[in-house]
């Protein structure tokens, strides 16, 4: 044996890259000030404890209860949240209007990374997530249809993705997107061989068998109800899309994610040509400029990345706050402008980092859930960012789905918080070197022979069919690995037949007589009884 | 402020940035293969050094003078396990064993680890598949010390301090 491949903890390198991209946030701060005024901002220093005490608590946490999780996701995070926390105060200084949003939202971070710690804390093994597939699934879809019960839902700039509760209003679809990955993953575990079965073959593609076509059918429908009744074409995009990818992911076959894009792009052309709100958004992506005011936002987005440049305006310099709702949908415009492209790029570049992490870690996954639930959770994100960032470009129709951990919002910034703890959690379990030692075969016992007994005059006597779980009690008749089965104790104590051949050794003759202490049955039929 | 200033801070901002990402990128890349574990970690060396006979003797002679404390566990089903020696340890299927080994190769009472004046022995009670140490099936009392392989049906163990 070489020796076995594990990860180093670098606990060292995390609080390193947490130091560097605090003070990146932080330069962000202070230039717009510098820029500005030319002067510091009294309560830098504020700021600085701030951002420093929640980096300190969830790097101390992780060392503490995961000290095996990837290094760079923390720091890649909080460098995207203290960029966007920078940009939203830096807007706020520019807006009458809502002159604190910066404030509120670094205390939904406290709120966010606490709730990332208790993940921490208490989900050490995300397997306990797997039990529940079904009722997940219900109360992500109730999570989901919520702001479509009239009273509760609201309209906030022409989509109904929000419900009010007293004062505060709230954003379910973000708790959902959490919840539907868990359930997915979960159920795709025990539903992968199924679904993997191809039906007939069209066009040099196995599709899946007409009655596999059931969860798809669901999701597409919930996913066009969203658009049509929601008007968000961007949490519809967001899962069926999670959803398809996931099915992609768990039977490897290319079929499903040609399906569901065809499935998408029909119901999507239908909605086009059925509800107006969908051409305005068309429009909008193709043809801005053939109705300034109603396309305004998304103009006025393109002349900010425009002015923005190469190297952009710098901290402070610009007018983002001309276009509208720069501090949620169209942040990636307001950094586009004041931090230029070249900034832009940078942070596309740490999304991909952090999603690359998260399929990193689906790779290395041991369990099967837990690859489908780190494939998951890195695809959430990769589809809200190319969806939001895209949209703000123009590469895509505007969706109004958040920016990850930069855009202002609450219940976005939580759950996203709540599912880095999770993937935290899964890549301390990948990296976690006992892990390795466990999934090895058992190397003193694999190059033993099994001792073959001649059971044919056993089999003259019949027997009681063994329960077909005594068979096969453990994975699949070819596990090596698995329970060899036993002998029945009133075998061992009749006479051993002649033609038993003597094995080479005394010591794998030994070995594979298992000890009879309690009376397991093995079947002389044992063979023919696997299917 | 100048606007060569500006100019300055608003480059210098984003060559830090991207200096972030190239600190990424070599994290990513040192991270890639990950490496071999020590002996340490994960008693691997004992596994190694007991295919190559005679060495481990020598070995647990070296450090024989300190006793180990702990039993690890380190193949198998419950692999990582660590407990306390403390005197003695009872190993087998048994409900009343320190460690329970819930493996058919294993008897009910099948071995027992105890202190003696020369450090700890184990002893074999009985068992029907045997108790090995560093691959050598036990017909006595045998020495167990550091660097030492102890295997009882699919289980591993060493000890360590």
């Amino acid at each position: 044996m070489d020796g076995v491949v594990s990860y180093r903890k670098r606990r060292g390198v995390e609080a390193f890259m947490l130091g560097f991209s605090i003070l990146l946030a932080m330069a962000g701060y202070l230039l717009t000030h510098l820029n500005r005024d030319a002067s510091l901002p009294p309560l830098w220093p504020v700021a600085l404890i701030a951002l420093g005490g929640i980096g300190v608590g969830l790097h101390l946490v992780i060392r503490w209860r995961i000290p095996y999780a990837d290094p760079l996701i923390l720091p890649l995070v909080m460098l995207l949240n203290g960029l966007g926390l920078a940009m939203i105060h830096r807007l706020d200084l520019d807006d009458s209007r809502a002159p604190h949003s910066a404030e509120l939202q670094l205390t939904w971070l406290f709120v966010a990374a606490a709730a990332c710690i208790a993940v921490i804390i208490f989900l050490r093994d995300y397997r306990v997530l797997q039990r529940y597939p079904y009722l997940l699934f219900l109360a992500g879809m109730t999570l989901l249809m919520l702001p479509m019960v009239p009273g509760l839902g609201l309209e906030k700039n022409g989509a109904q993705i929000w419900i009010h509760l007293g004062n505060y209003s709230f954003q379910p679809a973000e708790l959902a997107k959490l919840v539907l990955t868990i359930a997915f993953a979960s159920y795709l575990v025990e539903k992968r061989e199924v679904l993997a079965l191809a039906g007939g073959r069209v066009l040099g593609l196995d599709l899946p068998r007409p009655r596999d076509l059931g969860p798809i059918l669901v999701m597409w429908l919930v996913s066009l109800a969203v658009l049509v009744f929601q008007k968000d074409l961007g949490t519809s995009l967001l899962f069926f899309g999670l959803f398809v990818v996931m099915l992609y992911v768990a039977t490897e076959k290319p079929s499903w994610p040609i399906l569901g894009t065809a499935m998408f792009g029909a119901g999507a052309f239908g909605a086009y040509l059925m509800f107006g709100h969908v051409q305005t958004r068309v429009s909008a992506w193709l043809d801005p400029f053939s109705d300034y005011d109603r396309n305004y936002q998304v103009i006025q987005a393109q002349f900010g990345i425009a002015w923005g440049g190469i190297f952009g305006t710098g901290w402070g310099l610009g007018r983002p706050n001309i276009t509208p709702l720069a501090k949620t949908d169209f942040i990636a415009a307001a950094l586009g402008e004041e931090i230029g492209i070249t900034g832009l790029i940078a942070i596309v570049m740490i999304y991909a980092v952090i999603v690359a992490r998260g399929l990193r870690a689906a790779l290395g996954a041991k369990d099967p859930f837990g690859k489908l639930l780190a494939a998951g959770l890195a695809f959430v994100f990769a589809i809200q960012v190319f969806a939001i960032i895209g949209g703000v470009t123009r590469l895509l129709p505007l969706t109004g789905l958040t920016t990850p951990f930069m855009s202002q919002g609450g219940s976005s910034l939580v759950t996203n918080w709540i599912m880095i703890g999770l993937l935290l959690v899964i890549t301390h379990q990948v990296r976690r070197p006992a892990a390795v030692v466990a999934a090895m075969p058992m190397a003193s016992l694999e190059g033993d022979t099994t001792e073959l007994i001649d059971v044919s005059p056993l089999m003259a006597t019949p027997r009681p069919a063994a329960p077909p779980e005594l068979l096969n009690p453990e994975g699949s008749p070819d596990d090596k690995t698995g329970q060899l089965p036993t002998i029945d104790a009133d075998q061992l104590n009749g006479p051993i037949p002649a033609t038993r051949p003597i094995s080479t050794s005394d010591e794998t003759a030994e070995i594979a007589r298992p000890d009879q202490d309690e009376a397991t049955t093995w079947d002389a039929t044992d063979s023919e009884a696997r299917p | 402020m100048s606007d060569l200033v500006v100019l300055g801070l608003k480059l210098g901002f984003l060559a830090l940035l991207w200096l972030f990402i190239a600190f990424v990128a070599n994290v990513i890349r040192t991270d890639l293969f990950g490496r071999k574990v020590p002996a340490a970690e994960l008693a691997q060396a004992s596994f190694e050094a007991a295919s190559a006979p005679g060495k481990p003797q020598r070995i647990s002679r070296k450090v024989g003078k300190q006793l180990p404390t702990v039993l690890k566990v380190t193949h198998g089903p419950q692999a990582g396990k660590v407990l306390p020696l403390a005197g003695g340890v009872l190993i087998g299927r048994a409900a009343d064993c320190q460690l329970i080994l819930d493996d058919d190769y294993v008897s009910t009472h099948h071995a027992r680890i105890a202190l003696s004046s020369d450090g700890y022995q184990v002893d074999d009670l009985g068992s029907t598949n045997g108790t090995f140490i560093n691959n050598e099936r036990l017909s006595a009392t045998t020495p167990f010390g550091l660097g030492d392989t102890l295997r009882i049906g699919r289980t591993m163990m060493s000890v360590e301090k």
